[in-house]
């Protein structure tokens, strides 16, 4: 039985994002506060904020603005009822870590100040803690006495413990906007293309990969970006992350050679993460013939990943109904397996790992007849 | 067989649409439309190339994707034609390779062209 579907060529078009890649190079722009001011007065959202604002004749009580100012950190007192018990390794592991301790990084501590001169922390214990700490292990030249040195403090005055526990819920996340994860990896390589600084080994790292994609036309993309009509995108930056430099190569050059025309489904990932691991093991090469044989398989069963997703995920449901008599979650390791396991029964003569496709036995049974019957 | 229609309402507007019962689907729009209205081309093929189709239309048409408050529907904006449209899917399926093919124009569930 010789292999069934041949890979046919699909016409490349230029990609417009090799221009438009916003992680290429830095914008290099800086504007001033007049511009956000601009960019709100434009807008519907917050146009309709003001006039709620107006309609309750709010107005903003500068007396409620918090103060910053030194104070001698034995003032301070810590709510347990507020802020969470003391997390020793955050303090030894993160904040104290002696090759990424930096005192320019550190935040002012967020703090009310009661009628009664209480000054309660809300936020920031673990950083106090951390120099109270490094004072007292002898760490701070000319500072003996963790009592009497003094900190930057953001108060606001007040009795009222409950906007203290409400205060504290919203600088530990609620209410904030966090950073995205392609935010995260945007940083990391600017801090590397723009700022030349590769003190950090993560940040290295992260471009690195970056710049493989890149050399095969793939991009990283914020979630949801309209950017993602264009081919090559991908927005699932954890998944990315989770591979390495020769699983990176793998997964975007298969995908520039043979599905250039389309933005990169996230299980190219997982498929070539799988096996660039499952075939090493097994000490194995992944093969010219057996990538452009899956290229073939997909493009004649599928179309593309997408829609492989769709048929292994469904697959994979009736399986695990089958074999266990319940509906059990969707298992990443399951695009690789069954891709292989439908590679090998419509013929394809090429060595692959064993482990890989043992994983789920016969799941390639349930895919659509349609499917299958052209295996016939 | 699954199947993709390209359907143009009264007034001209292009929609378009999958099913596994272009029959039954049709007659579905005679609520919204008040009228027999032909899916003007109808393909048929695999079910994953033609949901493919569907799903790439949807992507190249974002911006061109006729929206009621806000939300998508399946028609498009009046400056996108059917002739437009079918060009489209045309050379998709040339280009890309999918398993499907034009399977008859002017189709509409009174007509017992297609054997479902």
């Amino acid at each position: 039985m010789t292999f069934k579907f041949q890979y046919q060529d699909v016409v490349r078009r230029p990609n417009p994002m090799a221009t438009i890649n916003p992680l290429k190079r830095g914008s290099g722009k800086v504007v001033s506060l007049q511009d956000r001011v601009d960019t709100l007065e434009k807008s519907a959202s917050w146009n309709k904020s003001m006039k709620l604002w107006q309609e309750q004749n709010k107005k903003l009580d500068l007396s409620r603005m918090p103060k910053v100012k030194m104070f001698k950190l034995r003032y301070l007192v810590i709510d347990e009822d507020i802020q969470r018990s003391l997390d020793d390794k955050h303090c030894a592991v993160k904040i104290a870590n002696v090759n990424v301790f930096d005192p320019a990084l550190l935040q002012t501590a967020q703090c009310i100040l009661t009628s009664d001169n209480k000054l309660i922390s809300i936020d920031g214990q673990h950083t106090v803690s951390t120099i109270a700490g490094l004072i007292a292990a002898g760490m701070v030249n000319g500072v003996d006495d963790w009592r009497e040195f003094e900190f930057p403090i953001q108060y606001i005055e007040t009795d009222n413990l409950a906007f203290a526990r409400r205060a504290f819920s919203l600088l530990n996340g609620k209410g904030k906007k966090k950073q995205s994860a392609y935010m995260q990896l945007r940083n990391s390589v600017f801090i590397v293309r723009i700022d030349k600084d590769l003190s950090d080994d993560d940040d290295v790292s992260v471009e690195k990969l970056v710049s493989i994609a890149e050399k095969n036309e793939c991009f990283p993309i914020e979630s949801f970006s309209g950017l993602n009509k264009y081919p090559g995108t991908f927005g699932n930056i954890a998944t990315f992350k989770s591979c390495n430099e020769k699983e990176v190569e793998l997964a975007t050059s298969w995908h520039n050679e043979y599905f250039h025309y389309e933005s990169l489904h996230v299980s190219t990932f997982f498929i070539f993460r799988d096996i660039h691991r499952a075939f090493n093991s097994a000490k194995l090469p992944v093969t010219e013939t057996l990538q452009q044989e899956l290229a073939g398989l997909v493009q004649t069963l599928f179309g593309d990943l997408g829609q492989y997703q769709e048929s292994v995920t469904r697959a994979h449901r009736l399986w695990t109904v089958k074999r266990y008599g319940y509906q059990a979650n969707w298992d990443d390791d399951a695009y690789a397996c069954a891709l292989l396991q439908l590679y090998k029964k419509f013929g394809g003569q090429e060595r692959v790992a064993p482990n890989i496709i043992d994983r789920f036995d016969d799941i390639i049974d349930f895919f659509d007849e349609d499917i299958l019957s052209l295996a016939d | 067989m699954y199947y993709l229609y390209l359907i143009e309402n009264l007034n001209g507007r292009a929609g378009f649409g999958i099913t596994g019962n272009p029959k039954s689907r049709n007659r579905d729009y005679v609520a919204g439309c008040g009228d027999i209205v032909d899916f003007k081309y109808l393909y048929g093929g695999s079910s994953a190339h033609v949901k493919k189709i569907e799903n790439v239309i949807k992507n190249q048409y974002v911006d061109n994707v006729w929206k009621i408050d806000g939300r998508p529907l399946e028609w498009l904006n009046n400056d996108v034609s059917m002739d437009q449209l079918k060009d489209y899917v045309d050379t998709l399926i040339t280009e890309r390779h999918y398993r499907v093919e034009l399977v008859t124009n002017d189709y509409n569930f009174t007509k017992d062209e297609l054997d479902i």
